[in-house]
């Protein structure tokens, strides 16, 4: 638990940016063929999320090595990641669910997908992700989750409007 | 109250010329408040002006934006397909007794439609694909765009209810519910023409469900304020199956059906549906070329 805790949190948040890259392309380019065009969005998605995993992980292992007690404090911080894992993982089970019926289903169907699905959990994402973060450090009293699951929060959230911001904020 | 989409009043053209005509600000945000739309008129507040009037400049550009924006709305609903599902087996029906094919998409935006069939080549060489619109910087786009990607289409300006662009075909998508119940019967019978053997609208399903599934789609795929508003809008100034087959009993030389109406199809599916105008001696051809799907064809 004490690897896969942060390698699992640490994939979601790289997939989910990458995604989050994606989102910031759209809507600003009308041309029909456009997947070298989102291939560069979701890649600088990546790149985002990358940056914003070292911006959260440095101060933590700095933390961590000047604690009187590292090996504690650790094991809180998975505690924390546990937590949040049980908020993330099952609506990002529902979103890779609905991305694949999306893909599969005959067009009219794939449609319902949208309106139930994949629109609302766009709109529900950052509930969500802030929810992970209120329910990962719930009942802790060390301030170094609380710390993590912040930064983290405001990092995966930051991706999407900062990529938007610095390449597609006018259509191309 | 009437409802009122924001970009049917920022911009404005002589019908007679095709010239634009500039539309003073105040005018604009006064008509949304005698309609009851406060947050229409904030969005058209903050609008820039060019001393009392819009800016020419900045509202195409921000209707460029915007058709851009709602140009990943018709790819997630798979409009494309949904019209190549009927052109297919309607020009197959056609082809028979015709050598030459022109296909207009009328009130095309920056034409996705028509430049989504062209690069698609869905629907055979031969057929001429063609775009118009009466917003002169929406046409100036969509021809960079279909350069840009070389694509067999071209676009032109024209008025809906004046035709100059003859068509074997006419089309259009998300256009009906831009004109009152009471113009629709001129618009069906502008394309009852000599030459015209059908025509294929597409619109927002008039159903409970789709000023909530509008609000939704629009507020998690749109950024523009004027895209959110005049998405609901849209799906609350859509026609109900009714009104739609009333209207095009005006082109008299057609026979009209809508195409999985929704009371027939599962409400959740049923976002978009077509009005379809045919002449009888095409239906039965048409019928027998759509196959299983001819039992969404439902007469008026």
């Amino acid at each position: 638990m004490a690897t896969a805790v942060p390698v699992l949190l640490g994939l979601l948040a790289l997939i989910d940016a990458a995604f989050a890259g994606f989102r910031a392309a759209t809507g600003r380019n009308a041309r029909i063929h456009k997947r070298p065009y989102y291939l560069l969005a979701a890649r600088r998605g990546l790149a985002g999320g990358a940056i914003g995993l070292v911006l959260v992980a440095l101060p933590v292992a700095v933390a961590l090595s000047g604690s009187a007690d590292p090996g504690t404090r650790y094991d809180e911080l998975v505690r924390a990641g546990m937590r949040m894992l049980q908020v993330l993982v099952p609506f990002a089970a529902l979103v890779v669910a609905s991305l694949l019926t999306y893909w599969l289903l005959p067009m009219r169907e794939s449609t319902f997908v949208i309106l139930v699905g994949l629109g609302p959990f766009t709109l529900l994402r950052p509930v969500v992700a802030l929810g992970a973060a209120v329910w990962a450090v719930a009942g802790s009293t060390d301030w170094l989750p609380w710390a993590v699951a912040t930064a983290a929060t405001a990092s995966v959230l930051a991706v999407e409007p900062v990529v938007h911001r610095c390449w597609y904020r006018a259509p191309v | 109250m009437a409802v009122l989409e924001i970009s049917d009043l920022v911009v404005e053209w002589d019908a007679r010329t095709g010239e634009r005509v500039p539309v003073r600000r105040a005018d604009v945000v006064a008509r949304l408040h005698a309609a009851g739309d406060r947050r229409a008129a904030r969005i058209v507040q903050r609008m820039p002006v060019a001393g009392e009037f819009l800016d020419p400049v900045a509202m195409d550009e921000l209707l460029v934006r915007v058709h851009t924006e709602l140009q990943r709305l018709n790819e997630e609903l798979h409009m494309a397909q949904r019209f190549a599902e009927l052109l297919v087996p309607l020009l197959t029906a056609i082809r028979a007794s015709r050598s030459r094919l022109r296909v207009v998409d009328i009130g095309c935006g920056l034409g996705f439609m028509v430049r989504s069939l062209a690069a698609s080549g869905v629907l055979g060489a031969d057929v001429e694909l063609v775009g118009v619109d009466f917003n002169r910087a929406l046409i100036a786009e969509a021809t960079r765009l279909a350069e840009d990607e070389r694509l067999p289409c071209t676009f032109l300006h024209a008025n809906a209810f004046a035709l100059t662009e003859d068509a074997t075909v006419y089309l259009s998508s998300g256009v009906l519910h831009h004109f009152a119940a009471d113009e629709l019967p001129e618009f069906f019978r502008a394309q009852d023409r000599a030459g015209t053997l059908a025509f294929i609208h597409y619109d927002i399903s008039a159903t409970r469900l789709a000023p909530l599934g509008a609000w939704l789609f629009h507020r998690a795929r749109m950024r523009e304020p004027l895209g959110r508003h005049d998405g609901v809008a849209s799906a609350l100034r859509a026609h109900d199956d009714t009104v739609l087959l009333s209207a095009v009993e005006a082109a008299a030389g057609m026979d009209a059906f809508l195409f999985e109406p929704s009371i027939h199809a599962n409400p959740f599916c049923a976002a978009m549906r077509p009005v379809v105008g045919l002449r009888p001696a095409l239906v039965d051809n048409f019928r027998h070329a759509l196959g299983r799907r001819a039992r969404g064809l439902v007469a008026g």
